[in-house]
């Protein structure tokens, strides 16, 4: 198994709030370890490797995670708690999770 | 071999250039394409004017799937405009609830009205977005009446379909249809009066957009809808979308 992520740097030159956050907390729980490459999507750049693998799987935010199996497709998370949970196999807080979701897609919550 | 013979979750769509041939059909259409695509395809229904999705479904397929989540916090009105919907067109509407315990936990923790003092997002992620991703995690395919003039910060370019991987089950696909992005409020309310489509009666008391009874207000002449719901909080915008722009623009 081989597990991508990928983080992005803004258009101005600066990191990634969730990024930045989302790093510290894997760094903080020991999950970094598990990463097998860290890609940057530099939006000033779109030939930036993170940039070209969020084209090829049709992801349009960040940070995400991209996890590869021979023979098999790879699976894309947008949501880091639900990669934690169904591929780091870690316990997390299910409302965190749901806050997650609502940050990452705040078109949500007309639904 | 019909379209609906080859279901689309099996294959990778190439959503970009599709949803850059649907974004010029009409919302008909695009629900035309979206229910001869997938069977296992549900439409999320609020209760309000996303009703129009309702109507011009069943002209289409009467056998359709119509899902609404109560958060237990609607107006009754809502409630009332609901079961109305299933009598008029003799569906059933099923109604989704939040986890009991999750919603304990909070309120014990938090009382009935922390949306006020934190935001709304831990109590809509609770009686929500907790009990779409369940029926979602179900489906192939789900169709949403989300606009873009609904939100200029939170839905200025939804898409009329797209991927949807934040729901999906593991290892599959699920697709979102969006008929009416392109519409606009006036062009809704114009198919209701048209079709004689039953509305949510807050309508006409001043409410365009419609959610739960604490954290919805009606809004004035000029404002926008948008302030019609979680006045109290500040526009803070999460910034996670990739945005490519020209190289030589920005030097």
């Amino acid at each position: 198994m081989k597990i991508t992520m990928v983080k992005k740097i803004l258009a101005d030159g600066s990191p990634c709030q969730k990024c930045g956050e989302v790093e510290h907390k894997m760094r903080q729980a020991g999950q970094l370890d598990r990463i097998d490459e860290i890609l940057i999507a530099d939006e000033r750049d779109l030939a930036s490797p993170g940039m070209l693998l969020a084209g090829e799987l049709g992801v349009d935010r960040a940070p995400f995670f991209v996890v590869e199996e021979p023979g098999k497709p790879p699976l894309v998370y947008t949501v880091y708690l639900r990669f934690v949970k169904e591929i780091l196999d870690q316990k997390t807080d299910d409302r965190d999770e749901l806050r997650e979701i609502l940050d990452g897609n705040p078109d949500l919550d007309f639904i | 071999m019909t379209a609906r013979e080859t279901p689309m979750n099996d294959q990778r769509l190439n959503v970009v250039d599709l949803d850059a041939r649907l974004s010029a059909q009409s919302p008909q259409q695009i629900l035309a394409h979206a229910l001869a695509h997938h069977d296992n395809i549900a439409i999320s229904f609020s209760g309000a004017e996303d009703v129009v999705l309702v109507d011009m479904a069943f002209r289409i397929r009467q056998d359709i799937q119509v899902f609404s989540l109560d958060t237990g916090r609607l107006h009754p009105e809502t409630y009332q405009f609901i079961e109305r919907v299933r009598d008029h067109y003799g569906i059933p509407i099923e109604t989704l609830f939040p986890d009991a315990a999750q919603v304990q936990t909070l309120v014990r923790e938090k009382g009935l009205f922390s949306f006020y003092r934190d935001d709304h997002k831990e109590c809509c992620g609770i009686r929500k977005i907790g009990p779409l991703r369940t029926k979602l995690l179900t489906l192939d395919a789900w169709i949403t009446g989300q606009r873009r003039d609904q939100s200029p910060g939170t839905r200025a370019a939804i898409p009329v379909i797209q991927e949807d991987r934040a729901f999906a089950r593991k290892g599959a696909g699920l697709t979102k249809y969006n008929p009416l992005a392109n519409w606009t409020s006036a062009q809704v309310w114009h198919y209701i009066r048209a079709n004689q489509v039953p509305y949510n009666p807050l309508h006409d008391r001043g409410f365009i957009s419609i959610g739960c009874e604490p954290c919805t207000r009606p809004v004035g002449p000029g404002q926008h809808e948008r302030e019609g719901r979680w006045w109290w909080e500040e526009a803070t915008m999460k910034e996670c979308g990739l945005h490519a722009v020209n190289v030589s623009d920005s030097k």
